[in-house]
């Protein structure tokens, strides 16, 4: 349901839309005077598209969403904002974002534009996360979502108070649906717990840890290939040996973050025979959150059951 | 003896297929900027080395765009730098450093646009990274094969130009009557720059090319006037400082507790540190002519 709320377009053509729409709002305004009450959309930004997604599910037709990083296509980790964006993040009432270090330029952008009346909700903050904490892909932990669309309720509530039990309702549909993936991440641990795997980037690491899988790629390996420095050519010998030896049964390849060396791994993997699983960033195109996360578990088990690769999720 | 060789070579270090390419291909770089770069200091062009590896910082983001070997991309953008400088008058003395801060400008916007486009456009990460300061350790083996042959090439190239070159610098109108054309020589040696160039900023980046094409030859330069000696001293002190440097950066990898320096560091800091070495050398070597030939070293300098 949420997923048909929730529209993605281009930017450049929403700023547009948005200007032809602020002029229109203000001559039906002064054209109706005070005859009715004109009941405005909340204006919501959804920094990864993931959060916008889940915003558009709890807020539904009360509120307009748009996600910023939303093409996945590029890495998130370097995105730049331009001024239409800038403007967009400006105006919003309600803005949702991951923070540690993922989505900094958001808070400058919100530090330039004061507005009192704004909700913001950042993803570390909630979760009591220290700005030091190596891993942001913070919506791979289960958990994190269902916080979040807690948080999200509460701000609507506050911005638009005469739906709150319209956004309560929503929830609570929200938070059923997230339920199929924590079986699936459940029946995973308790059957294939311990797994061995490979990865290239610390993307998914939150859920392969719940699935009770063992990364064996070393730490600063994942590190160096997340912010683009040199890799230490110990650790790229160790990650070669895991692939080459059978060491892992499973490789987690980020789609989104790579480079001539990630797709060195790719290869060596799928000459050893080892099957893939593609994971994301951001929400690839056609999901909701929760399907998202689901079909990554069952990406996994597939691979693990029948050794199939599912290197990009359709 | 040799458990202290062992010990200090971790056995591991000549055996890592990446740590194989990354000696070759900047081996290659070192030899070619070695020759390259005493001519180079000698005709008084090092700041259009210098510009050069800036330049084809451009080359080097375009290829992660369009999907090329960034060899491909560096060797491209430095050719087209290095002809575009040689017509814009970059041997009238006067109007050198001027053509070349031009070039220099009009090259780095390019990169600006093009690290933009990648990021926007592409999933690559860490390539402004890559480009500006090198990452030798991930070159795919498949690199190894054109380094070696554009090292080559531009090893046969110095050595036909090795005459005509030193004779169009010491003495122009002689070389004119002889029948060299000091325009020719003067482009083919700028493309040959532009391969060392290109090697050099693939293995520690365009920013830091000019360290490798410049760095050992000057500290050279400045032990030898004779160019033979200066090549081969040149030569010794690159490779000292690529090799030296990439054995240092997978050593750090257990100084840090896993989290290695960057190689580049390692290798312009041993440049740099050969650069003051020479200093006093050149002092050394000029006062031993001083008092051998007075009255020459007086006139000359």
């Amino acid at each position: 349901m949420g997923a048909g709320l929730y529209r993605t377009r281009s930017l450049a053509r929403r700023s547009h839309t948005l200007r032809v729409w602020s002029i229109l709002t203000s001559v039906t305004v002064t054209g109706l005077g005070l005859a009715g009450v004109v009941h405005a959309k909340i204006h919501a930004v959804g920094v990864e598209n993931q959060y916008a997604n889940v915003i558009a599910q709890i807020g539904g037709k009360y509120v307009q969403v748009s996600a910023i990083v939303s093409n996945p296509n590029t890495d998130p980790h370097v995105f730049e904002a331009n001024p239409s964006v800038a403007m967009e993040v400006a105006r919003a009432q309600l803005i949702v974002r991951n923070g540690l270090g993922y989505d900094t330029w958001v808070k400058k952008i919100l530090a330039a534009a004061p507005n009192a009346r704004r909700q913001v909700i950042v993803a570390q903050q909630l979760l009591g996360l220290p700005e030091n904490t190596p891993n942001p892909h913070l919506w791979y932990k289960p958990g994190t979502m269902s916080k979040m669309a807690a948080a999200i309720t509460a701000a609507l509530g506050k911005l638009d108070p005469a739906h709150v039990r319209y956004f309560d309702a929503n929830v609570k549909a929200f938070d059923a649906s997230l339920k199929p993936w924590y079986v699936a991440i459940a029946g995973f641990k308790a059957k294939f717990g311990g797994t061995p795997v490979a990865v290239t980037e610390p993307v998914g690491d939150y859920m392969l840890q719940a699935t009770g899988c063992q990364i064996k790629t070393p730490w600063t390996l994942q590190a160096a290939i997340m912010n683009g420095t040199d890799p230490a050519p110990q650790d790229v010998s160790i990650q070669k040996q895991l692939l080459r030896r059978h060491m892992v049964k499973v490789f987690v390849y980020n789609q989104q973050v790579t480079d001539p060396l990630t797709a060195s791994f790719l290869h060596l993997a799928e000459k050893s025979h080892i099957p893939v699983v593609g994971v994301y960033e951001i929400m690839p195109t056609g999901y909701s959150y929760q399907r998202w996360m689901l079909a990554e578990v069952q990406a996994l088990r597939l691979a693990l059951t029948r050794g199939i690769s599912t290197t990009v999720l359709k | 003896m040799l458990n202290w060789l062992a010990h200090i070579l971790h056995w591991s270090f000549l055996r890592s297929g990446s740590v194989q390419t990354a000696l070759l291909v900047a081996g290659c770089a070192a030899v070619v900027c070695a020759v390259i770069g005493v001519f180079t200091i000698l005709r008084g062009y090092a700041f259009a080395g210098h510009a050069l590896g800036d330049v084809s910082s451009a080359g080097g983001s375009a290829s992660f765009l369009l999907g090329i070997s960034p060899l491909a991309g560096f060797l491209g953008i430095a050719g087209i730098a290095a002809v575009s400088l040689e017509f814009l008058g970059v041997r009238r003395a006067r109007e050198q450093d001027v053509a070349t801060g031009i070039v220099l400008g009009a090259g780095i916007g390019l990169s600006a646009l093009f690290l933009y486009l990648d990021t926007t456009t592409t999933n690559t990460t860490g390539t402004a990274v890559t480009v500006m300061f090198g990452s030798m350790f991930t070159f795919p083996a498949s690199l190894r094969l054109p380094a070696m042959m554009t090292a080559a090439a531009a090893l046969i190239m110095m050595a036909i130009l090795y005459r005509p070159l030193l004779l169009s610098m010491v003495d122009p109108e002689l070389a004119t009557t002889r029948g060299i054309s000091t325009r020719w020589v003067g482009l083919l040696h700028l493309l040959t720059l532009a391969a060392a160039v290109a090697l050099a900023a693939l293995s520690v980046g365009a920013v830091l090319a000019s360290a490798l094409v410049i760095g050992p030859a000057g500290a050279a330069v400045r032990i030898s006037r004779r160019p033979g000696v200066a090549i081969l001293l040149a030569m010794l002190l690159g490779l000292t400082a690529v090799w030296g440097g990439i054995w240092m950066a997978y050593e750090s990898y257990y100084w840090f507790a896993g989290r290695a320096w960057p190689v580049s560091f390692f290798v312009v800091t041993i440049i740099f540190l050969s650069y003051l070495t020479s200093v006093p050398l050149q002092y050394v070597r000029r006062r031993r002519i001083v008092r051998a030939m007075p009255m020459a070293a007086h006139a000359g300098g």
